[in-house]
């Protein structure tokens, strides 16, 4: 077997010196009646190098993808530019296939890289600090959730309808075997109300949890909960799906965030089915001791030289256990090498390009629209819900497209089972051009 | 003492700044043929006041920077990586390869279904072979890594017995040589954990077991073999006690591989195992994840199981999302496809025909390291071991020199240290786990390496102990000031 670099005669030549006879010696403390028969396992026949790449090959075809069709889904997944770079960085052995940098003399690489990576992302979202990553977006908004418990030593969390249903349905799910309200604001139209959401906070309110660009890419003024977390001494959190915006519009953090967390798969990370993504996570320095996840800090070496190491870990499970501040422990340290790839390579100006041709993409796919559909009103980034008379022309309209290779849209449903089937969720990103915008539109018009 | 019988040397390492001190303006931007035009009035008003200060190389630079650090790193591919428990095996290339194909790399979680037959045809037969090989009957492929893999057996564990009508049952077992997840996995559960103490042999000690059954236990959550590297003889016994007394059995799937292939801890009377896949299965541990973490249940867990969930209907493959008794969701989608593939990958180049030889290499070259090693190295717990094996600083401390000099003196030879000070039952702890992947040559190299160390313990000659390690860019890194007073971001 290729992978296994024993000959026979070594494998004899150590059980000798194991003092065993064979191999199944060494499994006799095993007992007998859980030995299976080797060989016997429902699997197939091991695979050659090139019977693998057959066999991936053959069900990547089955498949459509970003690169064959246009793509106009989004709902905190979006098929965004990833450089060559990024693919390049992220696949040398030394980044890849190193453990967690529990020995920092030797992972100082990856220590610099997450340094560097956490320094960015705090800065474009307008945070003072970062953890070294979350798994992904929904599981980063409970655990913020979980914070702001422990920070505010209160149970109460409210959050937006506006909040990607995903995001919602997850924080609920882990909150909900403690004790404590969970609060879903309804919003009664796709965009964010702040003034229903102010309404429902009151002093047992651990926090208050909005989206923003929110779920239907509306993007609105955040400044209000500001005030209203301060008079109820909850903390305000901020999540986003798209962390692109931010090379655009107004960071959470300028508007006073406590804590932001989002999705990171924006920067250089390929969509890949759902994972693996990133996950962001940033708040205020003073609340950093109750943050979860690990973290990376500066130090110096025995020759005083400037080194980095994994630090706070008296927060985390291996010291603290039952009153750790989360349970994770591998997150998702490869993509913030990737993301710190990527923001190195984009700098503000190329961010801000980005962002500049994901919202000039909806814009200018909203200023085509037939009068037969309607378009979310206010400000919008990436993305927005476009309503259709029916369900069935919207259905027919999805149809058409996927003809021509279009990915229009998720309809809503998917998301939010108790609505109406006549929505749909549309993203863009820089990936798409004036004329799949152009064929987008077509298909709208033949479907009429 | 020679040196340079090991491949570790101090050869050009080059010194990066930060890319923030990197002293010159931003080159060009990128150039996409995205969509242009002026950025609406409606979102004009919310444009971002001060630019992030993200500061921006040119391509030719940032490629330099990255490559520098990178070659500061140890990785599977540099070297030898015998970590305790993490099961660092080599990471196959074409694993990498057929993770990039379009059609898997670029596919879109919400595409319908009917456009992505092939990703959930893979995603599903992983999901049975990890059954098949865990001794189970179904798996879910939801958890992004084995901590998240334990919150969603608890949560199903707490579901079942809530189901039973037992609300009341709390307790989660855990013994002292468990990994530190398991508690703060159980709190979230609204449950707590107990700490069952080892036996003198490392292993579960069924008195100290009984002791604690009682009507509050909810779950007994187990490691087998345990983090000593021994594998719990008497597993039936101790599954049979949990349940018997109302509790159910959770397997901490991280010593996976001293057993795929030849023994199913499915068999053995678990109730649900999670599985680390960049363990066992080789998926690039990526200096920190992404891992995953499925886990595999028996029949009394399956009804709870996260959703969504894969089903197949004759040969076609839909995504169910919703289950009155499951335990809902606890990720934004089906799972970490991408880390998926490679997991699929690795076993498909095994098949049934080797798969086994998975658990024999590995068990085989742990305890090979063990005879080599523990004429000159205490053991605390005698016997054969499973794939790791467990020594202590015990011989050396009357030489002072700790646990910690032995592994940072390692690098100096070209190794990644073992696992130190874990598991905790045990003072100074070093947990070996050489994997079925490396050569006798290059444990051999290993073991020359380790018995060194002792022989110049031995000859109080350990001032190039304490100083370990010179060859890497940095040495002894001092933690304390990094977490008196943190610096988590730039600032310059």
């Amino acid at each position: 077997m290729r992978y296994l670099p024993h000959t026979n005669t070594d494998r004899q030549a150590m059980l000798h010196d194991i003092g065993v006879n064979n191999i199944a010696d060494l499994f006799a403390d095993i007992p007998s009646e859980f030995h299976i028969e080797l060989g016997s396992m429902n699997l197939p026949e091991g695979l050659s190098e090139t019977g693998i790449v057959r066999k991936f090959t053959k069900a990547a075809e089955k498949n459509r993808h970003a690169g064959n069709t246009r793509c106009f889904l989004g709902g905190g997944t979006y098929h965004h530019f990833v450089p060559a770079v990024v693919d390049y960085v992220i696949s040398r052995g030394e980044f890849l296939t190193a453990y967690t940098p529990y020995q920092p003399e030797i992972a100082q690489g990856t220590l610099q890289a997450l340094f560097e990576y956490q320094t960015m992302i705090a800065r474009l979202t307008g945070m003072e600090v970062s953890n070294a990553s979350m798994y992904e977006a929904a599981t980063a908004t409970a655990e913020a959730a979980l914070m702001a418990r422990r920070v505010t030593r209160k149970t109460r969390t409210v959050i937006a309808g506006s909040v990607n249903p995903r995001y919602r349905t997850v924080t609920e799910n882990y909150l909900s075997r403690l004790e404590g309200d969970f609060v879903e604001v309804g919003m009664g139209k796709f965009g964010t109300d702040l003034s229903k959401v102010i309404a429902e906070i009151d002093n047992k309110t651990a926090c208050v949890i909005v989206q923003y660009p929110d779920f239907y890419g509306s993007v609105y003024d955040l400044a209000p909960l500001r005030e209203a977390c301060d008079a109820h001494k909850c903390l305000m959190v901020v999540a986003f799906s798209d962390v692109s915006a931010f090379g655009l519009i107004e960071s959470p953090g300028a508007y006073g965030a406590d804590i932001v967390v989002g999705s990171g798969q924006a920067l250089g990370i390929p969509m890949a089915y759902g994972g693996p993504h990133l996950g962001v996570f940033t708040c205020k320095k003073k609340y950093l001791r109750q943050m979860p996840g690990r973290v990376c800090g500066l130090t110096t070496d025995a020759d005083g030289k400037r080194g980095f190491v994994l630090t706070l870990s008296t927060r985390e499970q291996h010291i603290r256990r039952e009153k750790a501040t989360s349970n994770i422990c591998t997150n998702q340290g490869l993509m913030c090498t990737a993301a710190a790839t990527y923001m190195t390579l984009m700098g503000d100006a190329g961010l801000a390009t980005i962002a500049e041709h994901s919202a000039a993409a909806l814009d200018l796919l909203v200023s085509k629209l037939p009068s037969h559909v309607v378009a979310a009103s206010g400000a919008h980034y990436n993305e927005t819900v476009l309503t259709f008379e029916s369900g069935d022309k919207r259905d027919a309209f999805i149809a058409e497209a996927r003809k021509q290779d279009i990915f229009a849209g998720i309809p809503l449903e998917k998301f939010e089972k108790n609505i109406e089937p006549k929505h749909l969720l549309v993203a863009t990103t820089e990936m798409i051009e004036e004329d799949d915008v152009n064929e987008l539109i077509a298909a709208m018009e033949v479907a009429a | 003492m020679s040196e340079n019988k090991y491949s570790a040397t101090s050869g050009i390492q080059q010194e990066e700044p930060l890319l923030f001190e990197h002293a010159h303006e931003a080159p060009e931007s990128i150039n996409l043929p995205g969509v242009k035009g002026e950025v609406s009035s409606d979102l004009a008003a919310f444009k971002r006041k001060t630019p992030a200060n993200i500061p921006g190389l040119s391509e030719p630079e940032t490629v330099r920077h990255f490559v520098r650090l990178s070659q500061w790193n140890h990785g599977i591919e540099t070297g030898f990586y015998p970590l305790g428990s993490c099961t660092m095996k080599y990471n196959p290339r074409v694993n990498e390869q057929i993770a990039r194909l379009p059609g898997l790399a670029h596919v879109h979680p919400d595409q319908p279904e009917d456009s992505v037959q092939g990703m959930l045809g893979l995603l599903s037969e992983l999901q049975g072979w990890l059954a098949e090989i865990a001794g189970f009957s179904d798996v879910t492929l939801q958890p992004a890594a084995g901590a998240h893999g334990e919150l969603a057996g608890l949560m199903m564990i707490r579901k079942c017995l809530d189901a039973r009508g037992e609300q009341n049952r709390k307790k989660v077992l855990v013994p002292d040589s468990a990994h530190g997840t398991n508690p703060a996995s159980a709190a979230l559960c609204g449950m707590y954990t107990v700490e069952l103490k080892s036996g003198a042999d490392g292993r579960i000690d069924l008195d100290e077991l009984k002791k604690h059954l009682d009507d509050d236990v909810a779950a007994l959550m187990m490691t087998n073999p345990n983090t000593a590297g021994t594998f719990e003889t008497d597993i039936k016994e101790i599954c049979q006690l949990v349940h018997d007394a109302g509790g159910l059995v959770y397997g901490d799937g991280a010593n996976l591989n001293a057993l795929v292939g030849v023994a199913r801890p499915g068999d053995m009377g678990l109730d649900c195992l999670h599985i680390n896949v960049h363990k066992t299965f080789s998926t690039p541990h990526g200096g920190g994840g992404p891992g995953a973490g499925p886990v595999a249940v028996n029949d009394t867990l399956k009804p709870f199981l996260p959703v969504p969930r894969i089903v197949e209907n004759d040969g076609v493959f839909s995504i169910e999302t919703e289950d009155e008794q499951s335990i809902g969701t606890i990720l934004s989608t089906l799972g970490q496809s991408g880390v998926y593939m490679r997991a699929n990958a690795y076993i498909s180049a095994f098949g049934h025909n080797h798969i086994h030889q998975i658990a024999q290499d590995a068990v085989l070259n742990a305890n090979y390291v063990l005879s080599k090693l523990k004429s000159v190295y205490h053991v605390p717990f005698e016997g054969l071991c499973k794939h790791e094996c467990l020594l202590t600083d015990e011989w050396q401390n009357k030489h002072g020199v700790k646990t910690l000099d032995i592994a940072k003196r390692l690098i100096d030879l070209g190794f990644h240290p073992m696992t130190v000070y874990f598991p905790l039952i045990v003072h100074g702890a070093m947990l070996i786990e050489p994997t079925e992947t490396e050569s006798k040559e290059t444990l051999d190299s290993f073991c020359d390496a380790m018995l060194e160390i002792a022989a110049q313990c031995e000859a109080g000659d350990t001032q190039a102990l304490h100083d370990a390690p010179l060859k890497p860019i940095r040495r002894r890194l001092d933690e304390t000031q990094a977490a008196r007073k943190p610096v988590l971001v730039w600032e310059g």
